[in-house]
């Protein structure tokens, strides 16, 4: 295979990964050899990562408060707050960390991006055998920034994870995770939000492959597209042969704000076991009109009728966070979004 | 008080055709009293109940609604509901994850600032919540739920009665509040209705039976057929529909 040529965002990101090691360095050799992704790429296809990079040139930087340079092994209860700021200009960061046998730990993500920026974080996390990890990732300061967030994760036999975005988008953002499910009683719950004002951009991608028996996944994640901005939603599940009784259900509902707004979603299941409960539901819809005529006529004004329909029907998947001031949090800054694009 | 003069009104269908419902309706409710509109399936009852408070889609070709004097047939719904004209839905919506008393706080406070007032604080609405509810025998549990969402119908149409209690509207239109009642649903929700009846207060009350007019005693009942109204008279005109039927109105409107 051919070396491509490379377009100015592609030999800017080779440049600021020019001494870089580990995924980093995969990052670097796979956009030397095939490029930044396009929609030519199958996993790509409705966020062309190279089309939204156009017009970078320079290289960036990434700074990542909270990274030590190590691999993060938090402490039994500890919460990890990670700050992601990607700079103009294409920047990469990668991290580490283990959650050791036993041990309960909470990590955060707020991840924001300067306009004219490219950038990729990575996260490379094992979650051992008993241990849990609640894992909440924030969208909310990107603006016209093209960011992805990646994340490849190992869950042990016994092992908890449960992930909750909410995302509000910016010209491109990808929040991807790959999660190797062990099964043997461990559960990954992989949830989301998304809330995109005019022109953002917002995919979630996850897979979750189950290699071993008995393991669960439950994935909920619902959103809401204004005109001109694009929701995109894929999510995998791989059972193996080897993993019966496998249990595993996804949803997507998503709301189209108005005619012009564009939801992609391709839910997938690719099962080699027969016996195992697996599903998955995807439902687009607009807003209920007769409730939106409901509220107005008790002298609820159509811009806050339409927020707090569109409040509701996104809230869900924040229950899952388990942290009260969090949860609280999260849904204070999904009503704010709400205010400032009804 | 309520003033429909010669409203002609279409509805957009579903699949973009035009369908005339409301072909020339006049009618005066003056405060204190209560009207009756009774007519057939399709008569066009709940599209006036829909064209006098604002829904999209009921578009006014001709003639026009006049409220306390002021023309309202251009304006939104929530400015007709600040102004004070309540419906109580024929099939009240859910609502889910909006929990019934942040509904109902929200209402209040969003006529409130339309008309220029202070906001109602949480203690307060709290104590005018309960006070009403328990009139209408509805528990504050039941208000902690989203709003209509796993109510049955009698549950339902005494919330849309509590609401009305609440905001105190000056005018009511009742659409088939009677659909779905059991006899004491019926009397509890009547109950209520007849709390709010008051000299400065009109209403509106939009039934296929007469039996909710047994409770709720009208004025003036009209009797509706082909989106007009076909004759007009006092109670004892919704004695003679029961008695003898829609058939022969439904052949002179035609």
């Amino acid at each position: 295979m051919g070396v491509i040529k490379p377009v100015a965002a592609e030999t800017a990101l080779i440049e600021a990964l020019d001494d870089a090691t580990g995924w980093l360095a995969q990052l670097r050799e796979a956009t030397r050899m095939q490029g930044l992704p396009t929609r030519r790429n199958e996993m790509w296809k409705w966020s062309d990562l190279r089309r939204a990079a156009a017009g970078i040139s320079t290289a960036g930087s990434m700074t990542v408060t909270g990274a030590t340079g190590e691999v993060l092994e938090p402490a039994d209860g500890e919460t990890v707050e990670l700050g992601v700021s990607a700079s103009a200009g294409a920047s990469a960061a990668a991290q580490g960390l283990v959650v050791k046998s036993g041990r309960s730990v909470t990590l955060v993500e707020r991840y924001g991006g300067e306009a004219g920026s490219l950038g990729n974080f990575h996260l490379d996390i094992k979650i051992e055998e008993g241990a849990r990890l609640e894992r909440v990732c924030i969208h909310d300061e990107t603006e016209t920034g093209v960011l992805v967030a990646s994340a490849d994760i190992d869950l042990a036999a016994h092992a908890h994870l449960t992930q909750i975005a909410l995302a509000f988008g910016g010209k491109l953002v990808r929040n991807e995770t790959h999660v190797g499910h062990a099964g043997e009683h461990s559960e990954a719950h992989l949830h989301g939000v998304y809330l995109l004002d005019e022109g953002r951009h917002f995919d979630y991608t996850s897979s979750v492959h189950h290699t071993g028996p008995g393991g669960i996944t439950r994935q909920l994640v619902k959103g809401a597209v204004a005109a001109h901005a694009r929701g995109v939603f894929q999510g995998k599940f791989k059972v193996d042969r080897a993993a019966q009784l496998t249990d595993a259900k996804m949803t997507h509902r998503a709301l189209m704000l108005d005619d012009r707004a564009e939801i992609d979603a391709k839910p997938e299941l690719e099962i080699y076991a027969d016996n195992v409960q697996c599903a998955h539901g995807n439902a687009i819809g607009t807003l209920d009109e007769t409730a939106l005529f409901y509220m107005r006529q008790r002298g609820i004004p159509l811009a806050r009728a339409r927020a707090l329909l569109i409040e509701s029907y996104l809230a869900e998947p924040l229950d899952f966070v388990s942290d009260e001031g969090m949860r609280d949090d999260l849904r204070a800054r999904l009503q704010q979004r709400l205010r400032a694009i009804s | 008080m309520l003033k429909i003069n010669d409203l002609h009104c279409k509805v957009e269908a579903q699949d973009g055709a035009e369908k005339f419902i409301l072909n020339g309706i006049s009618l005066e409710v003056p405060a204190g009293e209560v009207h009756a509109i009774m007519g057939p399936n399709g008569s066009g009852k709940s599209t006036l109940s829909y064209a006098v408070t604002g829904r999209d889609g009921y578009e006014i070709t001709e003639g026009g609604i006049e409220f306390n004097g002021e023309e309202i047939g251009e304006m939104a719904p929530e400015e007709r509901a600040a102004r004070g004209l309540y419906l109580s839905f024929q099939y009240p919506v859910e609502i889910p994850g909006v929990p019934t008393m942040i509904f109902l706080k929200e209402a209040l406070n969003a006529q409130r600032a339309a008309r220029g007032e202070a906001e109602i604080s949480a203690p307060e609405f709290m104590k005018l919540a309960r006070e009403k509810a328990k009139q209408l025998s509805i528990s504050m549990d039941m208000l902690k739920r989203p709003v209509n969402v796993g109510f049955s119908g009698g549950e339902k149409k005494r919330l849309e009665i509590l609401q009305a209690l609440i905001l105190e509207p000056k005018f009511l239109i009742l659409d088939e509040t009677d659909s779905g009642l059991d006899i004491d649903a019926l009397k509890v929700v009547a109950s209520g209705v007849n709390a709010l009846r008051s000299p400065e207060r009109g209403m509106l009350v939009i039934t296929h039976y007469q039996r909710l007019l047994d409770y709720i005693k009208p004025d003036v009942v009209h009797i509706l057929a082909a989106g007009r109204i076909v004759k007009s008279g006092g109670p004892e005109l919704a004695h003679e529909l029961e008695a003898e039927g829609y058939d022969k109105y439904i052949g002179e409107a035609a």
